[in-house]
């Protein structure tokens, strides 16, 4: 088959003023609600950008470089980015890529109507712009992933703090479920902390763990023996009694390290064992 | 994930299960909320909860270490006046050598703390547990008031 993106290039090219009035008209009967949200004056830019883009890129697609079309893709994407931002759903962002087809497809058909090459034309737009409404969708994907990405980076870094509560004392209060991940960052948070501070007694509190199990209960057995030899006492709080029964009934021994129910049972025996009085 | 069936015709009396499918470390947090839900809402007291919540967590965990992926089933049933649940944890991993030494406080193939097995059992009211070598494990727990 004969290459015909040149032959269409020209027939948008020629039309490109019609095109773009009717896809902009198309999506204002079509998509009020996001025409409302970004403005007739936006819509106008991106169908008179993407118009042009889409003439300059159908003309080289072949090329082995097709660097224009490239270009379109990259207009598209940044499009999509845009709407998702603006909280347009996926779906209006599609759409508005494939409502070019009507503002195209009436033009070909009244100067090819009668034309079998017409079934080529078509063909060969639609399956342009049919990716291109793909990868709208693959870039509003891309850009939520994104989101969750960075929010869990967000929460990893206030999920362990360390607050420096008295001289010598360091306290980590510890909020959900504790992973593999989270107590890896506990570790290393406690005995940095530890380190700069110098501090001789840990504090970690667990009155925001709803459940110890048994893998909870061996990260707080690594966290104080790894504390202790760094010369610190690790003193566990937050031990209520119905945890405390179902430790005792899971098997689990936590007798090496000295915990309390309290976190202010804790930090008055941390006061004693630094020697510390309140005044 | 999710399914929900209703066997209420099937002639066990009144029972409805859901099933959760258990294949990362998300999903233990699911069957746990699932799990505690249903016991706040057939009004188990707090203490119930945390001690059948902690085996609910140690033994979904042991699907996902063990097994990689699996399944629990939450079966409620209410016969005779007597109201209660089964948890089903069921996979399709490596199973078990020798389950008397798996169930000994202490015995790990993964450098826990090798209490889930044992301690599962003595914190439920009703433990059972199958294992064949090569076809997988099935543990199921009960409970009732």
């Amino acid at each position: 088959m004969t290459f015909i993106g040149n032959e269409i290039s020209s027939i948008l090219s020629k039309n490109r003023n019609k095109i773009c009035d009717s896809w902009k008209k198309q999506l204002i009967i079509q998509s009020r609600t996001l025409v409302e949200l970004i403005g007739l004056n936006q819509v106008e830019k991106i169908t008179q950008e993407i118009s042009d883009s889409l003439i300059k890129a159908v003309k080289t697609i072949n090329t082995h470089e097709h660097e224009d079309y490239k270009k379109l893709e990259k207009q598209v994407a940044e499009l999509s980015r845009e709407m998702s931002l603006r909280n347009i759903t996926p779906t209006e962002t599609a759409q508005l890529i494939f409502f070019i087809k009507d503002a195209i497809f009436p033009i070909l058909q009244e100067d090819y109507g009668q034309n079998s090459i017409i079934a080529d034309y078509i063909l060969f737009i639609n399956s342009i712009v049919d990716k291109l409404g793909l990868l709208t969708f693959q870039i509003y994907l891309e850009s939520r992933e994104e989101l969750i990405k960075e929010q869990q980076r967000a929460f990893m870094d206030v999920s362990v703090p360390v607050v420096k509560v008295w001289k010598d004392i360091v306290l980590i209060p510890l909020v959900g479920m504790l992973d593999s991940s989270r107590t890896q960052l506990m570790m290393e948070t406690m005995l940095s902390a530890i380190e700069d501070t110098q501090s001789k007694v840990a504090i970690i509190d667990i009155s925001g763990i709803p459940i110890v199990d048994s893998l909870v209960a061996r990260h707080l057995i690594t966290a104080a023996s790894a504390a202790k030899l760094m010369g610190a006492e690790c003193l566990i709080t937050g031990i209520r009694a119905k945890i405390s029964q179902t430790l005792v009934q899971l098997g689990v021994d936590l007798s090496g390290i000295v915990t309390k129910t309290t976190l202010a049972d804790g930090l008055q025996l941390a006061l004693q064992m630094t020697e510390q009085k309140l005044i | 994930m999710e399914k929900y069936q209703d066997s209420r015709d099937s002639g066990q009396g009144q029972s409805v299960s859901t099933t959760i499918f258990v294949a990362s470390y998300e999903d233990v947090i699911v069957a746990r909320q699932k799990v505690r839900e249903l016991m706040n809402e057939m009004k188990f007291s707090l203490l119930d909860q945390t001690r059948v919540v902690t085996a609910v967590s140690e033994l979904s965990r042991n699907i996902i270490v063990h097994a990689g992926k699996g399944e629990m089933t939450i079966i409620k049933y209410d016969e005779s006046g007597r109201r209660g649940f089964r948890c089903i944890f069921e996979d399709k991993g490596p199973g078990i050598a020798d389950i008397d030494l798996a169930m000994r406080e202490g015995y790990s193939t993964t450098n826990s703390l090798g209490l889930g097995l044992s301690g599962s059992k003595k914190l439920c009211k009703n433990f059972s547990i199958q294992s064949t070598r090569g076809k997988g494990t099935r543990i199921e727990i009960a409970e009732w008031k």
